[in-house]
């Protein structure tokens, strides 16, 4: 609640201390300047505003101020948020890494049409162009006899124990990607195109699709949980830090209840050390995820390479860093707010 | 300025600070309130801050009664009111500068104005050398002369003092009480609670006195 010392002000006042000290005890019996009425006459808004944003300034440096005071405690209290944040925010990156969350798991959704067996490479085409005219399909890919056996070859890195095959056992597929990826479309697509003629079976893999959409759901669901209950955790955090500075700060408060400050007035700087140590938490947690991302980066790739897929651990990027820091700075405004307001009434003049 | 129309305050179920209380200041009196300690002058006076709501009556100050202000106007209405403490309520992490210019801090007031005010409410008591030592650097008569700048640097129409002379001695006494007189000579109603008859009657104003909640002699209106 300190006012702000200007250093231009400060040094103004002691180059004008000794000449306005003379000045004015020679004007002390003097009448003294309007007594009665100036003090109810309301300044213009616009000069209310000024005064809004200056306290508004003052109460953002004098609070910051106060937490550099003491930075032991406040990076506690920071170190505390920002381990409430780390929790849920590397839970979300690591699922929006596996692709859980994005909704391209319809993307795997698509059917194999496997033709009957021996079917000739040029009927293999017009079975396909059977296929394509069926106006729910999108998209097709035929893989001829030849083609699949080369490929299961390759996945499977037995190159040589098929080649003592006589016969392709393989027959020719078509892999068709659907308009509609709904389980109930894709179910009606299969079963009409089991009724052309050359088709042996279709397969969906509507299993598999839906395993991986309620996994999505969970992990949304789960992430938006633990979200909410350590976004709890920093309301706390703050609040009990919040708690403990007005209780430091009771008598000061009491005074200028007294002599006609409002609950706003009062609120304020309180309001922006929550805010400062929810910004300041995200900034730590910030740095943890950073840390924790290089940390397990080599591992990672590693594990991936092993599979033959690449895959990085994901960043938070600029749109991500924001989003984590304006609820942290949210968070811990609105947990000074809950703080704040349950103690004022208790306090009050006595 | 100060109207009580028979008040009464009652604090828990049976205990009546005050009861009956009728009386009027106008507008630029100078007024002594004075009896025992627990005569109900403190409760008076907690109840023209607004710190209180009576019992019973009602207290009218500038025409408002105002038990009626609602609880958003009160840090308004107090505004207007400056207020000497006994304990002077000063604020011991600050200095005598930022003290007395509280109140103008509260108003929002611009810096530049807000330190002019400052410096004349020190220059009044005597104080304008010590604008930038804390008050705990300071004499009994000194904190309590920082007390009475901060109650004036907004210039109220109002001017309450607990007990302002409680803890210090005679001369130093006399010379806060000169203070109040210069601040009601120009225009200031001005309403004292204090026991300290010697110096009181010598002064002569007007003088309440109460006696267990109760007005029992009002001597001296002008």
């Amino acid at each position: 609640m300190n006012t702000p010392r200007k250093p231009g002000a400060t040094s103004r006042s002691r180059a004008a201390t000794p000449r306005r000290g003379a000045q004015a005890k020679a004007a002390a019996n003097a009448p003294p300047p309007r007594a009665a009425g100036s003090a109810a006459a309301g300044p213009g808004a616009s000069s209310r505003f000024r005064a809004w944003g200056r306290h508004h300034r003052a109460m953002a440096l004098d609070s910051s101020r106060r937490l550099v005071r003491h930075p032991v405690g406040s990076l506690l209290t920071m170190l505390a948020i920002a381990i409430a944040l780390v929790l849920p925010a590397a839970l979300w990156l690591t699922l929006s890494g596996a692709r859980l969350l994005d909704a391209e798991v319809d993307d795997g959704a698509t059917l194999t049409v496997y033709l009957e067996p021996r079917v000739a490479a040029e009927e293999a085409g017009r079975v396909e162009q059977a296929v394509t005219a069926d106006t729910a399909v999108q998209q097709t890919r035929l893989i001829s006899a030849e083609q699949g056996m080369a490929d299961f070859q390759q996945s499977l890195g037995l190159d040589d124990a098929l080649d003592g095959l006589e016969d392709n056992p393989l027959p020719a597929s078509i892999v068709v990607t659907p308009k509609d990826a709904s389980p109930e479309a894709m179910e009606a697509l299969a079963a009409r195109l089991g009724e052309v003629s050359g088709v042996d079976e279709v397969r969906l893999d509507l299993a598999w699709v839906e395993r991986l959409r309620h996994l999505a759901e969970l992990g949304r669901r789960i992430t938006l949980a633990l979200g909410m209950l350590f976004s709890l955790g920093v309301l706390l955090v703050v609040g009990n830090t919040i708690r403990l500075a007005v209780e430091s700060r009771r008598r000061e408060i009491e005074v200028v209840t007294l002599i006609g400050a409002t609950h706003a007035f009062v609120r304020r700087p309180f309001l922006y050390s929550g805010a400062w140590y929810g910004l300041g938490g995200g900034v730590l947690a910030l740095g943890l995820l950073t840390l924790g991302g290089h940390w397990l980066a080599l591992p990672v790739q590693a594990l991936a390479a092993s599979y033959g897929a690449t895959f990085t651990l994901p960043a938070l990027g600029v749109a991500g860093s924001t989003i984590l820091l304006s609820c942290s700075t949210i968070l811990g405004w609105l947990g000074a707010w809950v703080a704040v307001s349950r103690h004022l009434a208790s306090i009050g003049p006595r | 300025m100060i109207a009580f129309e028979r008040v009464g305050k009652r604090y828990g179920g049976r205990f009546e600070a005050l009861s009956h209380l009728s009386f009027h200041v106008r507008r630029g009196e100078m007024v002594f309130l004075t009896g025992h300690s627990g005569a109900g002058k403190s409760s008076l006076l907690r109840l023209v801050m607004r710190l209180e709501c009576p019992s019973r009556g009602r207290v009218v100050v500038a025409g408002h009664d105002i038990a009626r202000l609602h609880a958003s106007q009160v840090p308004f209405y107090r505004r207007q009111i400056g207020v000497v403490f006994q304990d002077h309520q000063l604020l011991f992490d600050r200095s005598i500068f930022h003290n007395v210019a509280l109140p103008l801090e509260i108003q929002g007031a611009p810096p530049r104005e807000s330190a002019r005010r400052v410096r004349a409410a020190l220059d009044k008591v005597g104080l304008l050398h010590r604008e930038r030592a804390i008050p705990i650097e300071l004499s009994g008569g000194e904190q309590q002369r920082v007390g009475i700048a901060r109650a004036v640097v907004n210039k109220p129409a109002l001017l309450l003092a607990d007990e302002p002379t409680g803890n210090l001695d005679p001369q130093l006494s006399a010379d806060i009480m000169a203070l109040f007189e210069d601040f009601n000579r120009i225009g200031t109603t001005v309403m004292i609670a204090s026991h300290d008859l010697a110096l009181i009657t010598r002064l002569r104003h007007r003088m309440l006195r109460l006696a267990d909640g109760r007005l029992v002699a009002d001597e001296g209106a002008r």
